[in-house]
């Protein structure tokens, strides 16, 4: 009886575990450099009983939040905070319309294959001064930012033309939800994912359908069209796992965040069926790897000083451990860990220009840890954070799968997996 | 995933332990779920407070007559000096400058103004070496107008008590009167994250130094520096008197500087700490623990030659009670308790509680028991381990850092 007493009481969210206490306020972020922030307790359980009493009382401060959840890995009342505001957020954007440049950044996938097609125009327009200075006034995106370079062909593109054909002859399968930024910032990454898993003897396909993960989307109170291509990538996920049985890898933090946790909790597309095959690549081949299926053979030159950066959502899932690991097993590089603070981007968070010097605030306990480190480069599992540190450090930021593939020596590795 | 030892909790033992370890190059990893019990610390360390009742003033001696059951007594009272010493190492070499010693208690005050026995205190807190010799004659009790954390009334009836004149004065600045927009968030740490540039710094300083008028020191609620103590010395080199610093309630920054700080340090050590994870359950084989799961890395058992359970109390959920039993819950290791739930509890929030001691039972070199039998592989440290009364006694954080440095010894010796 007692015990079932206590299983009724488990409200959504686990908003009544919350106990008070105010750790999660220790933690956040954004109220740690600006008072215009109430902090996660008030603005999650604590005004979430006025939102229940009224559900017309919004506290605009919300939009402040960077959905980082450094609050809930904090909460030691399991209180899902960040989730808790994300929902008052939606219920108060209802009959909202984003604005042009919310919109705009939010479609990365839109934007992306608009640049693609001028690329070479979209990456010097958008760098030139008065371009900058036209957004910054007429769209509000701070002048500071640099846009990410478009890439001419897309990630996409180059793989119908130059890999899709091999991959069918390896012995294991694998699928790839490639994102917006590896198809139209940063195709390099997936071409190294691809490099990678081919020579352990896995062979790599694209989902029948993949659109954004929409993440940008769900920040930019978009939830409709978020939830659509919610749908849509969770009916490719599902072929993938269930018919062709092949895990979903991603190269993203955020994206696979989003689309395993995100989905259910926020945008109500359920994907729990499918949550266990979907993984972030350096997690899929560091189990590989644990459990002797596969063997890495290193160069033992690659000697570098690289400091690591456990991006919000990586720290969130609790898998920064993988990429870490996987790391610390090329001989000769020197791997340091950073302190996990967040970068302050936060997606397009950073790039409004309302946002912009508290971003940068947010980020600067980072660049300091990063700068004190004396490394030559930084690696992260996320895409804007690499913008964000590459912007404010001037260092070059890389995903752990590149440096994993340029590490490898491939010949070598293909030959100890029996591949040739 | 194989480490030569994994630690389940993150909090003071298990950091104390994993540096310890990670010290002599081993690959260690914490499992640590939230934060800890140090955000409820003020400043101090202690080693033995009380003993029936009685204040202790010599914690070496008084150890020395404590009953076998106790985790000092494991450990072998003559042990402890040596420790102790080992463990201020370990502090400074972490950056936690603090002061005092084994075989002399000194005196802390807590935010109620109450002085209570302790063996290390950060230096820039408020220390008293004798009651009857006050480190100054007349203090300005500093009161920051708005923050509710610090009884100022009760904080200065208490340092009265003690012999000190007090002044009250409240008073504020611009960065503080910002911070009031959100009364409730008004706390110790978010004053520390707002009072960390050199103007703010500098506009403080500047209305210490008009207000303190004639007194000989400053008295200032413990808001400065979450992550080391350069924000007070920063203080203190624009002050023109000694400032020290008075623990308030919780969230305590001294308890988050010193958390960051150990954290740091086991990191650049090459430790591995998993913050936000849950160890929720273990494999035995035999006399042996072989791995452990976590919730977030659940399909990857963590396989390690040592294991250290450092999962706290109750308040912790390293214990559980529910409505019949008191259990271990990550391991299910004997725990010793009352079977009888009437004995749990007595009435009176002030009486003293048998709960307060239960915790996980050992042998005598700490090896966790289960159904009777040590676990050869497995160490209990800190809270989680019976036999000892962190509120009545106040050798809570004695305890957990003396069974965290005695369990990586025995990890060290052991084949
Ligand atoms: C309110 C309060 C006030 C106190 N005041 C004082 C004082 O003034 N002086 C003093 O000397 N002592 C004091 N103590 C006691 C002191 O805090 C402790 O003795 C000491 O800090 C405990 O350290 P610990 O590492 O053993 O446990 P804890 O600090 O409890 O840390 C345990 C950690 O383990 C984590 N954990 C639990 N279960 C799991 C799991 N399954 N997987 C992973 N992680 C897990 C918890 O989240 C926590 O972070 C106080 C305690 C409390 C509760
Ligand atoms: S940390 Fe969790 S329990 Fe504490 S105040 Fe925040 S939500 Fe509540
Ligand atoms: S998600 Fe991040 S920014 Fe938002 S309240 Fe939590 S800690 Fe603060």
């Amino acid at each position: 009886m007692a015990e079932r007493m206590q299983i009724c009481n488990l409200s959504e969210n686990n908003f009544e575990q919350c106990t008070k206490c105010s750790i999660c306020t220790t933690v956040c972020p954004v109220a740690a450099v600006t008072t215009d922030y109430p902090g996660p307790k008030q603005a999650g359980p604590d005004g979430e009983r006025y939102r229940l009493k009224d559900p017309a009382y919004f506290d605009k401060a919300l939009k402040l939040c960077l959905n980082c959840k450094r609050c809930e890995v904090a909460c030691p009342s399991g209180v899902h905070i960040a989730d808790i505001i994300q929902h008052a957020r939606m219920s108060a954007s209802a009959g909202h319309h984003a604005s042009l440049r919310d919109t705009m950044l939010a479609n990365t996938d839109l934007l992306g294959t608009m640049a693609n097609l001028v690329a070479p125009v979209a990456n010097a327009t958008l760098g030139l001064k008065p371009t900058k200075l036209v957004m910054d006034s007429v769209m509000a995106i701070d002048k500071h930012r640099t846009f990410p370079a478009y890439s001419r062909q897309k990630f996409t593109t180059w793989f119908k033309r130059h890999a899709a054909k091999q991959q069918d002859a390896f012995p294991n399968h694998v699928s790839y939800f490639h994102g917006c930024y590896v198809n139209y910032n940063f195709p390099k990454l997936g071409q190294d994912l691809v490099k990678l898993m081919n020579a352990i003897g896995y062979g790599v396909h694209l989902l029948e359908k993949e659109q954004c993960c929409g993440v940008a989307l769900i920040a930019n109170g978009l939830y409709k069209q978020a939830k659509r291509q919610a749908r849509t990538n969770a009916a490719s996920i599902r072929k993938a796992v269930n018919m062709d049985h092949r895990t979903v890898l991603t190269t993203s933090s955020s994206c696979t965040f989003n689309l395993r946790d995100e989905y259910p909790a926020v945008l109500k597309v359920d994907t729990t069926d499918v949550r266990d095959g979907i993984s972030l690549a350096t997690r899929f081949i560091y189990n590989l790897v644990d459990e002797e299926k596969v063997k890495l053979v290193f160069k033992q030159d690659y000697k570098r000083r690289i400091a690591y950066h456990t991006a919000c959502h990586m720290q969130r899932m609790g898998w920064q451990l993988y990429s870490i690991e996987l790391m610390r097993m090329i001989p000769s590089l020197d791997l340091q860990v950073l302190e996990q603070n967040c970068c302050g981007i936060s997606g397009t968070y950073g790039f409004k220009k309302e946002n912009y010097e508290r971003s940068q605030a947010i980020g600067s306990i980072l660049f300091k840890d990063i700068s004190d480190a004396q490394v030559e480069a930084v690696a992260t599992d996320c895409e804007t954070c690499k913008w964000q540190i590459e912007m404010s450090t001037g260092l070059p930021v890389e995903n752990p799968i590149s440096i994993l593939a340029d590490a490898l020596d491939l010949d070598a590795t293909r030959k100890a997996n029996g591949i040739d | 995933m194989r480490m030569d030892t994994v630690i389940m909790g993150g909090g003071l033992s298990g950091l104390a332990c994993g540096i310890s370890l990670a010290k002599r190059g081993k690959r260690v990893a914490i499992v640590a779920s939230g934060q800890s019990t140090l955000l409820f610390n003020g400043g101090s360390m202690e080693l033995l407070g009380h003993v029936n009742g009685k204040a202790v003033t010599n914690p070496l001696e008084a150890i020395a007559t404590l009953p076998e059951s106790h985790p000092y007594s494991k450990i072998g009272a003559d042990r402890i000096a040596s420790l102790a010493e080992r463990i201020k190492l370990l502090f400074s070499d972490s950056g936690i400058e603090m002061t005092g010693s084994a075989d002399a208690n000194h005196w802390r005050v807590t935010p109620m103004g109450v002085a209570k026995p302790a063996w290390l205190t950060l230096n820039d807190h408020l220390r008293i070496d004798d009651l009857n010799n006050l480190p100054a004659k007349r203090l300005a009790l500093m009161c920051i107008r708005g923050y509710f954390d610090q009884p100022n009334a009760m904080l200065a009836q208490g340092l009265r008590d003690l012999g000190f004149e007090v002044d009250m004065i409240e008073f504020t600045t611009d960065d503080i009167t910002a911070l009031r927009r959100s009364p409730s968030e008004m706390r110790a740490t978010s004053l520390a994250k707002h009072l960390v540039s050199n103007n703010a710094l500098r506009r403080l300083a500047d209305q210490v130094n008009s207000l303190a008028g004639d007194t000989d020191m400053v008295l200032l609620p413990s808001v400065f520096g979450q992550s080391d103590s350069s924000d007070y010395q920063a203080l203190q080199a624009m002050a023109k008197k000694p400032v020290r610093l008075v623990s308030t309630l919780p969230p305590s920054v001294a308890g988050m500087r010193m958390m960051t700080q150990l954290r740091h340090y086991f990191r650049m050590l090459g430790g591995t700490y998993l913050m936000g994870d849950t160890a929720v359950s273990g494999t035995f084989e035999g006399d042996r623990l072989t791995s452990i799961t976590t919730a977030k890395l659940a399909d990857m058992p963590l396989k390690a030659d040592n294991f250290v359970l450092a999962t706290g109390s109750f308040i912790s959920r390293g214990l559980r009670a529910d409505y019949e039993r008191v259990y271990e819950p990550v391991l299910g290791v004997d725990v010793d308790a009352d079977a009888d739930r009437e004995q749990w509890t007595h009435f009176g929030v002030l009486q003293p509680q048998a709960y307060f001691g239960y915790g996980v039972a050992t042998d005598g070199n700490l090896h966790c028991l289960k159904q009777g039998k040590p676990i050869q592989n497995l160490y209990a440290i800190g809270s989680v381990l019976s036999g000892h009364d962190a509120i009545k006694m106040g050798d809570g954080t004695g305890v957990s850092l003396m069974t965290a440095i005695a369990a990586a010894d025995h990890i060290r010796e052991s084949k």
